[in-house]
């Protein structure tokens, strides 16, 4: 009898300290390691961007809306840095083609087959609300006329916010469409949608913001405006 | 359990709670190394798209 109490009790002690353990793991953890493994992939990047692998495309005068076509992405590999000063002024984040549950460990993750960067269509990014470093965990906070600059290592895009936080459901995917149905866009364009799950630890709906581009700019120019402190 | 694995460390009580810590340590790197990586997609934080792509 006595062995069989202790034996209970060992084992509830036991999955407490688990489940503290785990709590541990995602709510920090996580965290910890997502932060170095995204300083990594904005560390290759910008070692790939100072080697010149990225094809400099002349952009010529007066093409400032329509930078030159990129190379298709590598799938799970970094090719640009988001900002978004509403999230804070040192938030950045490494960009990742893909949308794996993998992908989105190390990054924002670009929906394969929706736009290129700044290119006509809808552009389409992926975050974590929470865990991972938790990008997306102000996401509510963004509002419309905010400016969320992305670079490839040639050029610098601004996109500016137009609707948003749009809450919806996650068969919803008519959000990431070249014309985002709800968005108010009624015309083709160069837009942006950014995805991520609401309530916040759930996932029984999405958060969706949209945006359009606003200006491009060669990054020999330095930052764009909405950067400069 | 616990009793049982004390009873079968070898060596002196400092010996045996020394082991038990590097038991520990190992335990837990195990679990966050190989058992909470596969435990965590599993649960809802990593549904962030839309059509679960």
């Amino acid at each position: 009898m006595r062995v069989v109490v202790r034996t209970v009790s060992e084992l509830c002690i036991t999955a407490g300290a688990l489940i503290v353990l785990f709590v541990a793991y995602v709510l920090f953890w996580t965290g910890v390691k997502a932060d170095t493994v995204m300083d990594d992939q904005i560390d290759q990047l910008q070692q790939q961007w100072s080697q010149g692998s990225v094809r400099q495309p002349k952009v010529t005068a007066g093409a400032s809306a329509s930078p030159a076509r990129p190379a298709p992405y590598r799938s799970e590999k970094p090719f640009a840095i988001m900002y978004i000063p509403r999230l804070g002024f040192t938030w950045n984040k490494p960009v990742l083609e893909g949308t794996q549950v993998g992908t989105l460990k190390k990054g924002l993750g670009h929906y394969a087959n929706t736009a290129q960067l700044g290119q006509p269509g809808n552009f389409s990014v992926a975050g974590h609300r929470r865990t991972y470093g938790d990008p997306f965990k102000d996401f509510p906070r963004l509002r419309r006329g905010d400016a969320v600059v992305l670079t490839d290592g040639t050029t610098w895009f601004t996109y500016r916010i137009d609707k948003g936080p749009y809450k919806t459901v996650p068969s919803d995917i008519e959000v990431i469409d070249p014309v985002p149905r709800k968005s108010g866009y009624t015309r083709p364009g160069r837009y942006l949608t950014l995805t991520t799950c609401d309530p916040e630890w759930g996932h029984s709906h999405r958060l969706i913001v949209w945006a359009h581009l606003d200006s491009t700019q060669p990054v020999e120019d330095g930052k764009p405006v909405a950067l400069r402190r | 359990m616990y009793g049982w694995i004390w009873r079968h460390l070898p060596g002196s009580a400092w010996v045996k709670a020394l082991l038990s810590l590097m038991l520990v340590v190992a335990v837990v790197y195990v679990l966050f190394q190989y058992v909470f990586p596969w435990a965590e997609p599993l649960l809802p934080f990593n549904d962030v798209t839309v059509d679960n792509q």
